[in-house]
């Protein structure tokens, strides 16, 4: 177990390396900084910007500035941003625990719609009206992007009232219920496209768990069908469920970044538009380095309840289950 | 496939325990048929949909009534325009007509028809010219607006074009929308579908590469890579991407770099997929016979493995289109995509979450929404009939 950990610490830590290598050398040969659109300024003269440029160390070369970044990261700085013109980390620290609360609701609804569907569909035949109902939820949840739903919540708040989105920040002073219900249509519209991946997976890894003989066991023994579901045939269907978690992890984070735009939810995804459109380097790094390292400990935290789900499985049978599960699932795309 | 076994238990389980076994046969046959043409019929309408969609998009200047750029400042953000059969006198005509619109109220964008005059609609009508294919020159589109015939004499100082048919109505530069939607399909029926084309075809080629060229270094580190690429934030990276390159990009290279930036993060799914099936097929009888008769290894995986492999390969490209098709929509809805006078789906989407706009006309700013979501749930039908073996 800790050597598995340390093995995905030592690879995330490599992967985080290289993303931001890659990001920071792309951004740089992108050309133009945030100070290229003050040489049009009139009131500034070329040789404050050159000063400007000193002191931002933007005038060394490509190298110096990422390991200089580097450096920084380490002692737990993340620079300025020039569009906020304040600490990056600031900035971030607020908007990813946005982010994080958006996330785990959508996840929490995705999983209990899922089981709850799912199960109640592995228990009846195939072709029952559950388990159309299921079908029908899974193709429709499925081919509904996120940004055509985001939209239609958009128009829903605006012609009926029925609830409120978008808020420029999260008030404290805001009552409890008020702010549960500006989370709740985007952690919804954010779940949705989760639903068909989970809801897929559960029916028919419960359905064949169903037939086995444990199964058979537990219900001779007499207890409830609800015991058997979830305390004997789930733990023997959960090992796709988690894999699927994982893997799920990094498009929950892609698919946030269009509904926190439309919906107007400050999380890291509206940032990291904002961060592109303004050219913001620094602050687009910080997002950039936030996400991932989210993502990477999401599913650093999948591994480990795989292995605890199922001590037995060793490194290479669990990329092999990874594998023939990957066939398996129903599909949701990255970016909606 | 897997799912498909314990069904036939149940199935056998309630033939055995039945005296009248032929009328259960008999009704699983019919069960069984219809399961069939289910399946065909998902398969059916989802190519339908999609054949209708690149129909649009090959025809898109035919049937679209203006061209999608040209502004009519007089009119902008107008509703839909009202279609009369009856006019203001009661009488009825069978002929559709149209009145011309004046905008009365520049701020709440409120229209008065001006009900002196009818212009009636024709099929095959007049506008702009365009090519067909390509080749043929013409100026016919499938409807519109009937020209108004000179009218010199009439004194009155009359505008010699009629007012415009805006069947979803204006967007703000008073551009015709549903002129802009048939053209949108250009671009986003276009550049998705070529991503994914190109990131399987890599992630094909490295993921046998990878199952049977049998370097293990090489194997775990591709493999790894398509690890850690499958649970990367991949939005985030492709804006961060995209951040290199100037906002403002004309339509040719916009398209291009989209395609290569979905090559560079698409390809790992399917490299995983390929790979693993190549090592499934590599241990199989007639691999091994083909080996032991000498066959090359390319011929071996170009002859025997791959045919193999075809089916969940195409699987996964329908399954994986539906993903870049909306990376595309979500970078231009962004405004990192495709940039205006353009139109695609995702630039005629950001018009639409204007709260004020999206209260006051919501169907018609929402129609590239349902045009996105017939178009996925078409491509996810056309793949959920090519996942069932009994087609």
């Amino acid at each position: 177990m800790l050597k598995l950990i340390f093995g995905r610490l030592l690879q995330g830590l490599i992967v985080l390396l290289i993303v931001s290598a890659l990001t920071f050398s792309l951004l740089a040969a992108a050309g133009g900084d945030a100070l290229t659109a003050l040489q049009s300024d009139p009131l500034v003269s070329e040789q404050t910007i050159k000063e400007l440029r000193r002191t931002y160390g933007l005038d060394r070369p490509l190298h110096v500035r990422y390991l200089r970044w580097l450096a920084d990261l380490v002692q737990g700085r993340m620079g300025q941003s020039f569009f906020y013109k304040a600490p990056v980390s600031t900035i971030v620290r607020s908007r990813l625990s946005n982010t994080l609360t958006l996330a785990v609701t959508a996840l929490i609804f995705a999983w209990a719609i899922a089981l709850a569907l799912g199960a109640m569909a592995a228990r009846r035949a195939r072709g029952s009206l559950v388990d159309r109902l299921c079908s029908v939820v899974i193709l429709l949840s499925a081919s509904t992007p996120r940004i055509v739903l985001a939209l239609i919540a958009l128009a829903l708040a605006v012609r009926t009232s029925l609830f409120n989105v978008g808020s420029s920040s999260i008030s404290t002073q805001e009552s409890a219920a008020n702010s549960l219900a500006r989370l709740l249509v985007p952690a919804l519209v954010l779940s949705v496209p989760l639903i068909a991946l989970f809801l897929a997976q559960v029916r028919e890894g419960l359905r064949a768990a169903l037939f086995e003989e444990f199964v058979q066991v537990a219900r001779a023994k007499g207890l409830s069908e609800r015991v058997v579901i979830f305390r004997h045939a789930l733990r023997a269907a959960l090992n796709p469920l988690i894999t699927i978690f994982g893997y799920s992890l990094g498009g929950v984070v892609s698919g946030s970044v269009i509904v926190e735009t439309v919906l107007g939810w400050p999380g890291l995804g509206q940032l990291s538009v904002i961060a592109v459109r303004n050219r913001d380097a620094p602050l687009l790094m910080g997002v950039v380095m936030v996400t991932a390292t989210a993502v990477l400990a999401g599913n650093l935290a999948a591994d480990i309840l795989l292995r605890l789900n199922d001590p037995r499985l060793g490194e290479e049978e669990r990329v092999s289950a990874k594998i023939s599960n990957a066939e398996q699932r129903a599909h949701v795309p990255a970016g909606s | 496939m897997k799912s498909a076994l314990p069904q036939f238990e149940k199935t056998d389980a309630k033939l055995f325990a039945t005296d009248e076994k032929h009328e259960h046969t008999h009704g699983s046959r019919i069960r069984q048929a219809r399961r069939v043409l289910r399946r065909r019929a998902r398969l059916f309408v989802g190519l339908t949909i999609l054949c209708l969609f690149y129909l649009t998009a090959i025809f898109a200047d035919f049937l679209a009534p203006y061209d999608y750029r040209v502004q009519s400042r007089g009119e902008p953000l107008a509703p839909p325009t009202a279609i009369h059969f009856r006019d203001h006198e009661g009488r009825l005509s069978v002929r559709p007509f149209i009145y011309a619109r004046r905008l009365v109220d520049p701020l709440e964008r409120r229209y008065e028809e001006q009900r002196v005059r009818a212009f009636p609609l024709e099929l095959f009508a007049r506008g702009y010219r365009h090519k067909l294919f390509g080749v043929w020159s013409t100026d016919r589109h499938l409807f519109g607006v009937r020209a108004v015939a000179q009218e010199a004499s009439s004194g009155a100082l009359e505008a010699s074009s009629p007012p415009r048919l805006n069947l979803l109505g204006t967007d703000a530069l008073g551009r015709d929308r549903l002129s802009r939607l048939l053209h949108a399909s250009r671009f986003s029926l276009v550049v998705g579908p070529l991503g994914t084309i190109c990131a399987s075809l890599l992630g094909i080629i490295l993921g046998c590469m990878a199952g049977y060229a049998r370097s293990r270094l090489a194997e775990a580190l591709l493999m790894r890579a398509a690890d850690v690429m499958m649970s990367l934030p991949v939005l985030v990276l492709i804006l961060a991407a995209r951040a290199a390159f100037p906002l403002e990009l004309p339509p040719m290279r916009a398209a291009l770099l989209l395609i290569s930036i979905f090559l560079a993060v698409g390809w790992a799914e399917m490299a995983r997929l390929a790979r693993g099936l190549v090592v499934a097929l590599r241990r199989r009888e007639f691999v091994l016979a083909a080996e032991s008769i000498g066959l090359t290894q390319t011929r071996i995986l170009f002859r025997h493995i791959l045919p193999n492999a075809l089916r969940p390969l195409v699987v996964q490209v329908t399954l994986m289109l539906p993903a870049f098709l909306l990376a595309e929509t979500a970078l231009s809805f962004l405004g990192v995509g495709l940039q205006e006078p353009e139109a695609s789906w995702g630039n005629m989407l950001a018009a639409a979450a204007d709260p004020t706009l999206l209260a006051q006309q919501p169907l018609v700013l929402l129609s590239p929404a349902f045009a996105i979501f017939l178009f996925v749930l078409g491509v996810r039908l056309l793949s959920d009939g090519l996942k069932s073996k009994d087609v």
